[in-house]
């Protein structure tokens, strides 16, 4: 028995208890959509060169993530950014780094597409050609009515964000060996080692991680179907990680507010072991490196850093406990499964 | 050597069934009449109390005895015996780790206020276990879980006013 099962024409396969992720009105969840919104996902089309698309920097393998500092765009363009993995993105309240105010897929699914500081695919210019090319194409010539069976102009932006935004919505991890041994009654399902991380994660006095990262989602603020507008707000920290200068200062750049210089959303550590490099700038290497970051407090002094953050003492196991925890989030199922695969291979 | 190695060896194992037994049970001490060492069977034979609780969507039903009925056992006033000093009580609950919160034991007593405060010991119907610890208090009245004190192993009475 699963949860969500078929709610909205779409089965959500997820295990008891978790909740369903919300659905806007104007884009309700169908497989045809989603298997469309797939095809578009890897389609080498949806790039000015031809060469990139959005599983070029979201790779499946990598958590949807691209395993760089800062994502390369379609003109060699570098993001001040790291990727940011793709995984329960259904459930985050706001999307990116740092912008509250881009709480819809459909509407951030333009900002890759379009979006010319940086450039990421770079259409913007190439509209019509881009959407003559989708009419073109045999697969879409099926794929396209099916997704979208009421509509007469199928070939259209919106219904391309639509889809996209519907196969990011669908690509859910909930299967790690951490909910095997946490939700599914297996004792056995993670070590030793990572039940004593579980500990010194949830330990206020200690790790303290979940104070950030809590919750099933191991996340910040959080969206699901009936979900509220205080469970949806906040989650955007300054965690010491850098100077915070221009393009890299957080909210500021959208409030500039100096308060919010450095505050950054709190992403899931779902699948975290496979999607280094960390942070907003891709400057800690390796998990043991984030983990000696906040033991330390967050390494760079600024006014604006959360006062959750505080000094820590780990011995050597301790970590290895710990990354040993973060391990068990790995839900090795996603990062293989066909139906978040390349269809064009 | 050797007897400085078997010493270290003895204290780590004592160490390691200290902790195990710091899990195990839960100590109610302090300026109590009576004071406890808890273990889930003592709370399976008391008065049995559930809360639920809902987490990021997610429900839990939480099982154990309210913390009022576990005072009650160790002699704390309650009810009309909570009046003139002992209102200047309160219950310092301890997490493994050392983590500390408090409550004043007006805030406990259901002659008080209709507040909701239970010792658990299950989950869903399972034993609690790993970050939870084998005890936990579930306050599902407060807004932050913050004093839904995981992995809690003791239970101190203070009264500020002798």
């Amino acid at each position: 028995m699963t949860a969500g099962l078929c709610a909205g024409g779409f089965d959500w396969n997820l295990p008891p208890g978790f909740p369903r992720p919300p659905i806007p009105a104007d884009n309700p969840m169908s497989a045809a959509k989603v298997d469309l919104g797939r095809f578009l996902f890897y389609d080498k089309r949806m790039s000015v060169s031809g060469q990139e698309s959005c599983g070029s920097c979201h790779r499946q393998e990598l958590a949807f993530t691209d395993g760089r500092a800062h994502a390369e765009g379609a003109t060699g363009q570098l993001h001040p950014r790291s990727a940011l993995s793709l995984v329960n993105v259904a459930y985050a309240p706001s999307l990116t780094w740092a912008n509250p105010r881009l709480t819809s897929l459909e509407e951030q699914m333009l900002v890759p597409m379009l979006g010319e500081d940086p450039v990421e695919l770079g259409l913007k210019g190439h509209e019509s050609e881009f959407l003559k090319s989708l009419r073109a194409g045999p697969a879409y010539q099926k794929l396209f009515p099916q997704a979208f069976p009421d509509e007469h102009d199928l070939y259209t932006l919106s219904n391309v964000a639509k889809a996209i935004a519907a196969f990011e919505r669908s690509i859910v991890s909930v299967r790690s060996p951490y909910d095997r041994y946490r939700w599914g009654g297996d004792s056995s399902a993670i070590s030793d080692a990572a039940k004593r991380g579980e500990i010194i994660f949830s330990s206020s006095e200690r790790g303290g991680c979940f104070q950030c990262h809590g919750g099933w989602n191991f996340s910040g603020a959080i969206r699901f179907a009936g979900s509220s507008a205080d469970q949806q707000r906040g989650g955007f920290f300054n965690t010491g990680v850098s100077a915070y200068t221009a393009p890299n200062r957080g909210l500021f750049e959208l409030t500039h507010k100096p308060e919010d210089i450095g505050k950054f959303r709190v992403p899931t550590l779902r699948n975290i072991a496979v999607t280094a490099p960390y942070m907003h700038d891709g400057s800690l290497r390796t998990l043991e490196e984030v983990i000696d970051h906040y033991a330390a407090g967050g390494r760079m002094d600024d006014p604006n850093k959360t006062r959750i953050l505080h000094p820590f003492r780990l011995t050597d196991s301790d970590r290895r406990d710990l990354v040993e925890f973060l391990k068990s989030l790995t839900d090795e199922q996603l990062l293989h499964d066909p139906r978040w695969s390349d269809p064009w291979r | 050597m050797y007897t400085r190695r078997f010493l270290a060896l003895g204290l780590l194992a004592a160490a390691v069934v200290w902790a195990q037994d710091a899990q195990l049970s839960i100590q109610v001490s302090g300026d109590v009449k009576q004071p406890l060492t808890l273990t889930a069977d003592d709370l399976a034979k008391m008065p049995r109390a559930m809360v639920r609780t809902m987490n990021n969507g997610m429900e839990t039903v939480y099982e154990g005895v309210w913390l009022h009925e576990v005072l009650k056992r160790a002699g704390v006033p309650q009810g009309s015996e909570l009046r003139g000093k002992a209102l200047a009580g309160y219950l310092l609950a301890e997490a493994q780790d050392g983590y500390q919160v408090v409550f004043s034991l007006a805030e406990l007593d259901p002659a008080f206020i209709d507040n909701e405060i239970l010792l658990a010991d299950t989950a869903n119907g399972k034993p609690l276990f790993g970050a939870q610890g084998r005890f936990r208090l579930v306050v599902p009245k407060d807004k932050p879980g913050a004093r839904s004190v995981r992995m809690l192993t003791r239970i101190d009475v203070v009264q500020l006013r002798k």
